[in-house]
């Protein structure tokens, strides 16, 4: 029978972002290959977890549950994989392009015998035989590629942020239990301990909110964080960038900097702010969703790469648009 | 005390920093021609950086081996300008386009015939295809403890510490020797190897020693090539950009709180 | 009676020979000290070799003498350091023969005497007079340039207390033996007349061995503190002038014994850190500091009792990476009475550091690589530097057979920064409206080698010298015009034995405008202010050219920042600073944006693409948009062009 099977990630006990995205993938996946849609979940205790992946319309969850499983442990995690895989023996088998996923991924495939395709932007099934088709941008993002690998499970990692999460439906599938056998002795790497970094994570925001030159003074940024803050309350993680102009004058600090020498990100929504368009700026977030741009100057650079934009002083329409989606929002 | 053998993977690509128009895709032949010098592979820069700072601290020997279809002795001498003791390149028309697996194969028999080594190197995914996978390919292969994402290495009582990123910060580790651990570009840019080095190594007189497919790969080995079903340019960067319009600024606002709103 | 003096009054025998003694241990400490200077310099230099110059003895004579250099900028400073200079000299030259007087002739009698008695009296004058006005701007006027440390405070008033038991001894003598000729040595007199006969005789060998002491100990003083320059700086204005060679590779790292002699003789006056533009926008590197680090350095290095200058010992700076911030504007050179450029010393701190790999900062080991790879150190690609001429229909040198009469080398920013490209097209359209005969070369054209040279990386340089020079073979090319100042400097001063001629496109202009070749209309009036760029400017003395260009064209009042010409504020570009990231490195350039704005003008008109691109910045991000507007001279030029027919 034709399984899609997504790894999930269980984070503070339900499911992560990403993993609703591999779903709604996966969903795509199956009902191409006529088959069903399950969810594998690792942990302790994941029964919960485990009911939201049944609500997001997943056939069937396994539950792969050991005090071993508490934290991430690659060593634990591909044995206890190998062995899901090996009962289960799903036809696609896909994980998130996380950290997990990009350990777990190459390992697992080793030992299945298989071949994976990582950090995938599109996913499809092959209609003359039935295997996976794998688009992934390569060359540092200069060219896109198509592959196709035998063996099986076909497997693959699934860029983040890039497919649509899946919503919720009214999900009737069943939950199973899958006990890995997995002991201590299998764990090659110790770990001694963890540290929590408190950097601005500014590839981590959803929405970024830059300013520039065109600010004209550092209080310009006061009145960007409060557009942030405006923003917050519908976008998530709203964070304030920079060009190296704003920072060399001292207005912000470098770890906001967008850019070559800064940052690069990819958030959802970029505004940027009396920004004309330095190519070194522009590389580091021209992948961003959606660009939109607020500059006196209509023929600058940044106009030509944004969705939306309005040529006016920014001290003019950023307090309206604050006060209007106070309103809106 | 033993000195500690290191061996460090780098691969030979073309330079990742070449702008978009000096890239050119043969959707026919499906590849992707690039106008540019080759070099060793950043993050492969970043293993050796490693290789090199454990090298400072304990007496160590490092080995360099690159693998490909055609690997320049020029390019790759910078390892030892650097300050590598050994390179050896596997050099093949039967190694080119190879799939992780294949490479990871290829570089388990190499490292199979090197014969002893505490500590295996290699960058955290290759600079042209961005896979991401021979290195901890070849961990299972040659069933060793493996640690990816390294930001710091150390070494100390037979065990390697590694400091590993995680989201959100990091993780210290530790394993025992014999290790592979996969490096990122935390643990430091490459030391800049200058010119007079570089010309002075190149001028040098040992000869590189180079592997032919038939010297170390076992017969029955199975390389598998890359399978590549399409191949294409990426989108254009200019978009369309609408211009909000307006009377007044509070207008053209008005719109663009109308667009957030459709964004969410 | 024949006038005359005791030397020994009251002083008997044995009281000589301790004298002596001490004497003798004086002078021995004076040799070990100078001779712990040469040891050290031998140790590191990397050759100790001078040769003779004419000319650099000439510039010690002037300089050391006239003290030349202390008056430029300082009328005040050049005027007490000459009354220091001459008051010491004569007191020097007295004490020496009174010596020669006393052991070999006896001659300071009679007129000879009281000639001798009144110069002594007026130079000690001189000297306590040049003491107390370098006290006074040092500790009541507090000239910012000047350091106040221990040694800055002890060495005057020491000297001032020898020069004034001196009068004191004298006046003693005075005192008792009542003389006739006392007026000749008035100020002695004066002191003298202080004192009663008996207080004369008794109070005298007190003195007299105070006097001794003082004098003595300072003389063994001198290679302890900043005296050594007294040593020093002529022996520095010496090597510093006597015509190095061009540029040596092997070994351009060292510092060689020029370079040492400045460290030690540095006095620390400052100069170069007010002229320094890095030090005037509060960077963390100032050249003296860098200088008397670099001193230190070698001191802790080389000389088993560590640093000679044992009063400084508590102080710590890092010289550290702040050597990268130089942008070798050479400002420092220009004002330093010995003729030190401690950018130079800046430069090859690089050298040692590319060769060594580790201090290497991020983005100067990227630019280094693209150079290296791409041969210029803007973009990772060749195949865009003739872009900027397409269209304009030229003579590309490298696709064709032909040979013009000149090559306009376009440069690497010109051909690639996109925002600069305008003023590529404007000096090819000028030459074009002239009606020159001009080839350019194109994608081909090489690397001049400037950045990898201030960057450090000198393998790189010769390798991309070599290349250039070879290009120019390949196509013929006898007569360059360069855009940048940069290039200029490097074709022109850098590469030895070239077989071509080089000009700056400024000189290229003003002899178009000379011969009547490009005519102007009738333009707008507006005032102008031009900033001189450093390898234009200081480093190759063109300061009229640009000038009288600008003033050719109607309408045009040109008016002149605080610091222009040779004093022109580097606008922070050089030295590799354009592909560095610096914190705060945006102020220099805001400096010098402000100084524009003080002058009323409504444009600053530039020479090279760096400064442009540097000024440019400085203005989107001091706001002044719209009061200012920042132009390249071409396209000053091209905009006032009266169409040929």
């Amino acid at each position: 029978m034709n399984e899609v099977l997504i790894l999930g990630d269980v984070k503070e006990g339900a499911l992560d972002i990403r993993t609703l995205e591999l779903l709604g993938v996966g969903r795509k996946l199956a009902g191409d290959l006529n088959g069903e849609l399950s969810v594998v979940l690792l942990g302790e205790q994941v029964s919960e977890a485990a009911k939201e992946a049944v609500s997001y319309g997943a056939a069937r969850v396994y539950k792969v549950e050991h005090p071993l499983l508490a934290g991430f442990r690659a060593d634990v995690w591909v044995a206890s994989l190998e062995q899901a895989c090996s009962k289960i023996k799903p036809k696609v088998f896909l994980m998130g392009h996380s950290i997990t996923g990009m350990e777990l991924g190459p390992r697992l495939a080793c030992r299945l015998g298989t071949r994976l395709t990582t950090d995938c932007t599109n996913l499809s099934i092959d209609p003359q035989d039935g295997l996976l088709l794998r688009t992934k941008p390569v060359c540092g993002g200069n060219a896109v590629s198509v592959f196709k690998c035998q063996g099986e499970p076909q497997l693959a990692t699934v860029r983040g942020k890039v497919f649509e999460p899946v919503a919720a439906v009214d999900g009737k599938g069943e939950i199973v239990d899958v006990a890995p056998a997995i002991d201590e002795s299998m764990i090659k790497v110790e770990s001694l301990g963890v540290v929590r970094e408190e950097a601005v994570a500014l590839d981590k925001a959803e929405v970024v909110v830059a300013g520039g030159a065109g600010l004209e003074e550092k209080e310009g940024f006061d009145m960007l964080q409060n557009l942030s803050k405006a923003l917050s309350k519908t976008f998530g993680n709203v964070m304030i960038g920079a060009t190296r102009v704003a920072v060399d004058k001292g207005w912000i600090t470098s770890d906001h900097q967008v850019g070559l020498t800064g940052t690069m990100i990819s958030p959802d929504i970029f505004v940027s702010v009396g920004i004309s368009g330095a190519i070194q700026h522009i590389v580091g977030m021209i992948r961003s969703k959606k660009i939109i741009t607020i500059n006196t100057d209509r023929g600058c650079t940044m106009f030509k790469v944004s969705d939306y934009g309005i040529a006016e002083d920014y001290k003019k329409v950023v307090p309206a648009l604050i006060q209007k989606l106070e309103e809106l929002l | 005390m033993k000195e500690l053998e290191i061996i460090v993977c780098a691969k030979q690509i073309p330079d990742p920093e070449a702008p978009l128009s000096d890239v050119r895709v043969d959707a026919e032949k499906m590849e992707v021609i690039v106008d540019a010098p080759q070099v060793i592979s950043p993050f492969d820069e970043n293993a050796l950086e490693a290789a090199l700072r454990i090298k400072e601290e304990m007496s160590a020997k490092i080995t360099v081996l690159s693998m490909g279809k055609r690997v320049s002795d020029t390019v790759m001498r910078k390892n030892l300008a650097a300050g590598a003791d050994k390179l050896i390149l596997l050099q093949d028309e039967a190694f080119e386009n190879l799939d992780s697996h294949s490479i990871a194969a290829v570089l388990a028999e190499a490292i199979k015939k090197i014969g002893e080594y505490d500590l295996i190197l290699t960058g955290r995914q290759a600079g042209d295809w961005d896979f991401g996978q021979v290195g901890l390919i070849l961990a299972e292969l040659l069933v060793l403890p493996c640690v990816s994402l390294a930001r710091e290495i150390k070494v100390k009582d037979g065990n390697v510490l590694v400091k590993k990123n995680i989201l959100g910060g990091y993780e210290e580790v530790k394993a025992k020797m014999p290790a592979l651990v996969t490096v990122s570009n935390e643990v430091g840019e490459l030391r800049y190897i200058s010119k007079t080095k570089m010309l002075a190594m190149l001028r040098g007189a040992a000869s590189i020693p180079t592997w032919k497919s038939g010297d170390f790969v076992s017969a029955g080995a199975k390389l598998q090539k890359m399978n590549i079903v399409e191949l294409s340019s990426p989108p254009d960067m200019r978009r369309d950009c609408e211009i909000l319009e307006g009377s007044t600024p509070a207008e053209k606002a008005e719109k663009l709180a109308a667009i957030f709103r459709s964004l969410r | 009676m024949t006038p005359y003096r005791i030397i020994y009054w009251q002083i008997g025998h044995t009281a000589h020979w301790i004298f002596y003694t001490l004497s003798g241990i004086s002078v021995a400490f004076f040799l070990a000290g100078m001779a712990a200077y040469i040891l050290v310099w031998k140790k590191d230099a990397a050759s100790v070799e001078l040769s003779f110059s004419w000319d650099a003895l000439k510039r010690v004579i002037l300089d050391a003498f006239f003290g030349l250099r202390v008056f430029r900028g300082d009328i005040a400073a050049g005027a007490m350091h000459f009354l220091l200079f001459w008051g010491f000299l004569i007191l020097f030259i007295g004490t020496v023969s009174m010596a020669a007087h006393e052991y070999v002739v006896s001659y300071l009698t009679g007129t000879i005497y009281l000639v001798y008695s009144l110069a002594m009296n007026v130079a000690g004058l001189i000297l306590l007079a040049g003491i107390l006005w370098a006290l006074i701007r040092r500790y009541i006027q507090r000239v910012p340039r000047l350091e106040r440390r221990l040694e800055d405070a002890l060495v005057p008033f020491w000297l001032a207390l020898v020069v004034i038991t001196g009068y004191v001894v004298e006046g003693l003598q005075l005192a008792y033996l009542q003389p006739p000729w006392y007026r000749w040595s008035f100020a002695g007199w004066w002191i003298g007349s202080l004192f009663s006969a008996a207080e004369g005789k008794d109070l005298y060998p007190y003195l007299w061995w105070a006097h001794g002491i003082l004098s003595l100990s300072f003389v063994a003083a001198i290679p302890l503190t900043k005296l050594f320059h007294i040593l020093g700086a002529p022996a520095g204005i010496y090597s510093q002038n006597y015509g190095k060679p061009v540029e040596i590779i092997e070994g351009a790292g060292e510092f060689d014994l020029g370079d040492l002699i400045f460290f030690d003789a540095c006095m620390r006056c400052g100069r170069c850190v007010e002229a320094c533009p890095s030090a005037g926008a509060a960077e963390p590197f100032a050249p003296r500091d860098f200088v008397q680090a670099m001193r230190r350095d070698l001191w802790q290095k080389y000389s088993t009792l560590g640093d000679i200058r044992f009063l400084g010992r508590s102080e710590v700076s890092e010289v550290d990476e702040k050597f990268w911030y130089c942008t070798t504007c050479r400002a420092c050179l220009e004002v330093c009475p010995l003729y030190g450029g401690a950018f130079e010393a800046a430069i090859k701190k690089r050298v040692l550091a590319v060769e060594e790999g580790k201090d290497v900062p991020k983005l100067i080991s990227q630019t280094l690589a693209r150079l290296s790879k791409y041969d210029n150190p803007w973009e990772s690609s060749r195949n865009k530097r003739g872009a900027w001429a397409e269209g304009r229909d030229l003579v590309d040198l490298t696709t064709t057979d032909t040979r013009t009469d000149i090559c306009y080398f376009v440069g690497c920013t010109t051909s690639l920064e996109p925002t600069a490209q305008g003023e590529a097209q404007a000096f090819s359209k000028i030459l074009q409206s002239a009606r020159v005969n001009f080839g350019i070369l194109g994608k081909k054209e090489p690397c001049c080698g400037d950045v990898a040279r201030r960057m450090g990386e000198l393998g790189l340089f010769a390798e991309q010298r070599e290349n250039s020079l070879n290009i120019f073979d390949e196509y013929g090319v006898s007569d360059l015009v360069t855009f940048s100042p940069h290039c200029f400097n490097a074709f022109k001063n850098e590469y030895p034995e070239a077989p071509y001629r080089v000009r700056h496109y400024t000189m290229v202009l003003r002899e178009l405008i000379a011969r009547e070749k490009l005519r102007f209309k009738e333009g707008d009036v507006a005032t102008v202010t031009y900033h001189d760029p450093c390898y234009l400017g200081r480093y190759n003395r063109i300061f009229d050219e640009p000038r009288e260009i600008i003033r050719s064209i109607p309408g045009l009042q040109l008016v002149e920042m605080s610091h222009h010409g040779a004093d022109s504020l580097c606008c922070g570009g050089g030295g590799g600073r354009m592909w560095q990231d610096l914190e705060g490195v945006g102020k220099m350039s805001e400096v010098r944006i402000r100084e524009a704005e003080a002058t009323g003008a409504q444009i600053v008109v530039t020479a090279c693409p760096l400064c442009r691109i540097m000024l440019e910045d400085a203005r989107k991000a001091a706001g002044l948009n719209k009061k200012l507007r920042i132009i390249d001279l071409n396209e000053l030029v091209l905009q006032a062009l009266k169409e040929r027919d």
